[in-house]
């Protein structure tokens, strides 16, 4: 399928024009409230991660740290791709040439398919009943997706 | 007359302030490791990477300290706890930030130096110290009568609440660091050329 066009129209969109023409707009609801989301993001990534791995909080119970931390991540998911979203249209053309684009494009459905499709669904039930090897299993491969994540989507600024 | 006669004075002041700040910055411009960052494309952007990417864990855990005592996560587990527990990974995080902030002022110190978002920036940030030591000393004060509670008491509400203000502050001006839309090569009113650092040639 070629993408090329949607990403053309994309830039003449009303979220491309405004990204576009107003770079204000662009640094501060798009790529400040991007980089504040990834702290939240990182945050409940790392917070449930860390706890499975035993290397934090191994006196509270691994369930109510992931159970918490996956609302903050849905919340900080939604406020990225939102903004994410917004920052890609207003240079949509550029993008669709840019492979650390379509890096982090790639790592990114990784990421959700694996938070939505394998960690959350594990981790909802009881960790007692789960391999110790693959609760950390889990946990740094998480860590990994999301560390690819950030690494390439920061690189996109760079190429 | 005595009014003007002082700001007068403030203006001399701020004027000597900021022509020292800009010569420490040529000198640390002018210097071979400085030169050595700023034009390796791969040590700058693994640098600056590397600054952004780790707000994820010191941000990133702040954020569940600060939440905690809003009430708005893990609000069954002890106040103490959390804020204890997240506290090392959060200053592992902090000081990966500061000698990668470092390097990256070292690396541009003049563009740096002049710009009005940097010194924001740094400005919030010893706001958000001084705001995290009264938060401790708070917690620790009163934290046995109350760290089993849902939310924590009024005052430390409102430290938190500062917290991610201040933080938020901080991550939007580190970011607008980039932008020289009010750089001193550019038109600006006076208080703005003297409160971003700019001096006279």
């Amino acid at each position: 399928m070629e993408l090329l066009p949607f990403f053309e129209w994309a830039e003449t969109s009303f979220l491309g024009y405004i990204g576009k023409t107003y770079g204000g707009v662009y640094a501060t609801f798009g790529q400040s409230v991007h980089l504040m989301s990834l702290a939240v993001l990182g945050g409940s990534v790392l917070v449930t991660d860390l706890r499975l791995l035993g290397v934090i909080m191994k006196d509270v119970p691994s369930e109510i740290v992931a159970d918490q931390a996956h609302k903050w991540f849905r919340i900080a998911l939604g406020f990225m791709l939102a903004t994410g979203i917004f920052m890609a249209a207003a240079v949509a053309q550029r993008m669709y040439y840019n492979d650390f684009f379509w890096a982090k494009m790639s790592a990114l459905l990784v990421g959700i398919i694996f938070v939505f499709a394998i960690k959350r669904p594990l981790l909802k039930g009881n960790h007692a009943d789960i391999q110790p090897w693959l609760l950390k299993l889990v946990a740094v491969a998480s860590i990994l997706v999301w560390f690819s994540v950030a690494a390439s989507g920061r690189w996109i600024g760079f190429s | 007359m005595a009014r003007e006669c002082h700001q007068i004075r403030l203006g001399e002041v701020n004027r000597v302030i900021n022509e020292l700040l800009l010569q420490i910055a040529e000198w640390l411009y002018a210097t071979g490791g400085s030169r050595a960052i700023e034009e390796s494309f791969y040590l700058y952007n693994w640098i600056e990477a590397t600054h952004v990417i780790t707000l994820m864990l010191s941000l990133g855990m702040l954020v569940f300290i600060d939440l905690r005592m809003l009430g708005l996560a893990m609000p069954g587990v002890s106040a103490v706890k959390i804020s204890e527990r997240l506290n090392i990974p959060m200053m592992i995080g902090f000081a990966i930030m500061f000698i990668t902030g470092l390097l990256l002022f070292y690396a541009k110190p003049t563009y740096t130096i002049q710009s009005i978002w940097f010194r924001i920036k740094m400005v919030l940030l010893l706001v958000a110290f001084v705001n995290a030591v009264v938060f401790n000393k708070r917690l620790k004060a009163s934290a046995s009568s109350w760290e089993f509670e849902p939310k924590a008491p009024r005052n430390l509400r409102i430290s938190a609440a500062l917290s991610l203000v201040l933080w938020a502050g901080v991550v939007m001006t580190g970011r607008l660091i980039a932008y020289d839309w009010f750089h001193c090569y550019r038109e600006l009113p006076a208080w703005l050329g003297a409160a971003a650092g700019c001096v006279a040639d």
